[in-house]
């Protein structure tokens, strides 16, 4: 089978037929478990062939569902950008799927939770897969359904049902504004597809469909502006921020993992799909106007963002709404480097994208492995719990040692990075990165100061079960051996995926191609 | 300005202040029903300006049947048609609408259950925590 296509299809028939399993054997949880595990584990070894078969090859795969080829049907082309992005989800959801069973085993509904989760799998994977605009906003609405249904998986819990009320309405403004710009889109060029929108942009032949019948400037304008808005929504920037800081604490921690690592990196990722596939390169004197303007609303929105999470971070007493601020900080950076525009910055934003996911999911898990020994998520109520967990205090050192930029971990390369990106444009933007990691530090430093040397409550039975405990030891180890590897990641990865995510020609071509062969 | 060209302002006229409204009643409407029903109207705005593109002036309308299996009629049948494409991704749309509708609906069904009432204000009052 084609491991393009079928990478998406897996976990979605998994959480299709999870209700009706459930019933034949009667909700027992080890079966469940070992269903998610399974489903989980096939899609990890589709994504890695994927991986692989993206890196060998010169220019992006290309799958057409029932042979239906690139302007007339829906087709998934998969760059190496996609395809990392493929292998980095595929494998946390797994290692959290792992995580999850201990950490809810005081919890019924492990069946519903397990559906959710891998519909959630199914929509992440579609979003980087998919060459296409309008599945592009079909599969952000799969993975946002699946969101709002898992924030608000603690039913019970009045701050649960709330956030995740309020998260599912600004998400649903967001994604109707998508929809609204895909209709501008398909009115101005006649087609939704981003090989061909890209190939009509930068005025390149495309078998088929015909020229752009509308005002390509005024169109591209207005759907790059509400476009910009729902990504921007989905990644959690400021002002479209409000909605995270309540919605990822509230869920149960494996899930806050998942939105805060994977999650979030939907809109970026889009961004990126508009701005550099679509409308890359050499523009037209009107287009670059209009695209100037949205990368430069975007460093400016990023910049804010970061200032903004770091600061929050430091008003915090709850330790998962603490995470949740770095979140917005991290994604506050991500924006910056989008809008700024080059190569460099494209290399930087990928390797910060993978490295955060890795250590912002750590981090979470951590976190939650002191939540479900306390069963509180108030730092006071964590206080010398460090010491009776020593492998969630490794973890949760790693983690945010990792987040604030400490030499041999991961996120201080991704960082360095970063930096350089924002130093060819400005010294005040590159220094946005610095100040705010000193300040997150800061509150970093408070909790781990909290949880490690506070005297501790008497009343709490601290245990690490051994599944969790090899989780959390399995992704620091991932995030010290990327930090050590991290100039032959950059080399062998993180360049190849930018190179080709920068040459929009390849992307063009490949789509071109294939339609060409079959029509001839 | 020909009836028809008024006709088509006239409908972009009414699905912008359709648009505002929605826009509004979702952000600023106190009670999470009204909410609800102004994201409706929001979704369902959008849907019919997206049917709107696909929309073509012709004058007598003919309905979308081909005349006879030739390369003229192909012709002609194209250019008076109705672009089918943007009802096949409002379809889609309405689809993802209702389930978000669904959930929307059940969450605020859960979140009456627990504080007992429908207005935000209130449960701002209350906190958002236990």
């Amino acid at each position: 089978m084609d491991a393009v296509g079928l990478t998406p299809i897996i976990p979605l028939l998994f959480a299709f037929a999870l209700p009706l399993t459930s019933i034949l054997i009667k909700g027992n949880r080890r079966v469940v478990q070992a269903y998610a595990l399974l489903g989980t584990g096939l899609t990890l070894i589709s994504s890695f062939a994927l991986f692989q078969r993206a890196y060998s090859s010169d220019s992006p795969l290309i799958y057409t569902f029932g042979k239906w080829v690139a302007p007339v049907g829906i087709i998934y082309e998969v760059d190496r950008l996609g395809a990392l992005m493929a292998l980095v989800t595929a494998f946390l959801m797994f290692v959290i799927a792992v995580y999850s069973y201990r950490y809810l085993e005081g919890e019924s509904g492990l069946e519903w939770y397990y559906t959710l989760y891998l519909g959630l799998e199914a929509g992440l994977l579609g979003v980087v897969l998919t060459g296409d605009a309008f599945n592009l906003f079909v599969m952000i609405e799969v993975t946002s359904i699946a969101s709002y249904a898992l924030v608000a998986f603690y039913r019970g819990r009045r701050d649960a049902v709330h956030a995740a009320l309020k998260y599912a309405f600004i998400g649903a403004i967001g994604t109707t504004m998508y929809f609204l710009a895909l209709g501008i889109l398909y009115g101005a060029f006649g087609t939704v597809n981003f090989a061909d929108l890209s190939a009509k942009i930068h005025d390149i032949p495309f078998p088929v469909s015909g020229n752009p019948v509308g005002e390509v400037v005024l169109a591209s304008g207005i759907v790059l502006a509400l476009a910009t808005w729902a990504f921007l929504i989905k990644a959690a920037i400021f002002p479209n921020h409000f909605w995270l800081p309540e919605a990822h604490p509230a869920a149960p921690s494996p899930i806050s993992a998942v939105l805060s690592g994977l999650v979030v990196n939907v809109g970026i990722y889009s961004l990126m799909r508009f701005l550099y596939t679509v409308y890359g390169g050499e523009l037209v004197p009107g287009l670059e106007r209009v695209v100037g303007g949205v990368a430069a609303v975007l460093v400016a929105l990023g910049a804010v963002s970061a200032l903004f999470g770091a600061l929050m971070m430091n008003a915090q007493r709850d330790v998962k709404k603490l995470i949740a601020y770095s979140t917005i900080m991290h994604m506050g950076y991500l924006a910056m480097v989008v809008g700024a525009g080059t190569q460099l910055a494209l290399q930087a934003a990928i390797f910060h994208m993978v490295n955060h996911a890795i250590a912002k999911a750590l981090l979470f898990l951590a976190a939650g492995a002191f939540i479900h020994a306390a069963g509180s998520r108030d730092i006071g109520d964590l206080t010398g719990l460090g010491r009776r967990m020593p492998v969630a205090t490794f973890g949760l050192s790693v983690a945010t040692l990792s987040l604030v930029g400490i030499p041999p971990l991961n996120v201080f390369f991704s960082k360095v990075l970063l930096f350089d990106a924002l130093m060819e444009r400005s010294l005040a933007l590159a220094m946005v990165i610095v100040l705010s990691s000193v300040i997150a530090l800061v509150a970093y430093m408070r909790v781990l100061y909290r949880i490690w040397l506070g005297k501790p409550r008497e009343d709490i039975t601290a245990g690490e079960h051994a599944s969790m405990a090899f989780v959390l030891l399995l992704l620091s180890a991932a995030v010290v051996l990327m930090g050590l590897a991290a100039p032959l990641l950059l080399q062998h990865y993180v360049d190849p995926a930018a190179a080709q995510m920068m040459d929009y020609g390849g992307y063009i071509k490949a789509a071109v191609e294939y339609a060409s062969a079959f029509f001839s | 300005m020909s009836v028809q060209e008024f006709l088509w302002a006239y409908m972009w006229a009414v699905l912008l202040l359709t648009l505002g409204v929605a826009l509004y009643g979702v952000i600023a409407r106190p009670n999470l029903l009204k909410k609800i029903i102004a994201l409706t109207v929001l979704g369902d705005a959008v849907n019919v300006m997206v049917v709107l593109i696909g929309y073509r002036f012709t004058y007598p309308v003919a309905p979308p049947i081909l005349p006879s299996l030739s390369r003229d009629a192909l012709g002609a049948f194209l250019s008076s048609a109705v672009d089918p494409l943007p009802q096949a991704l409002v379809i889609t749309a309405v689809v993802i609408g209702m389930a978000v509708n669904m959930l929307l609906a059940i969450l605020t069904v859960q979140l009456y259950r627990l504080y007992g009432t429908l207005d935000v204000r209130e449960i701002a009052r209350r906190g958002g925590g236990e």
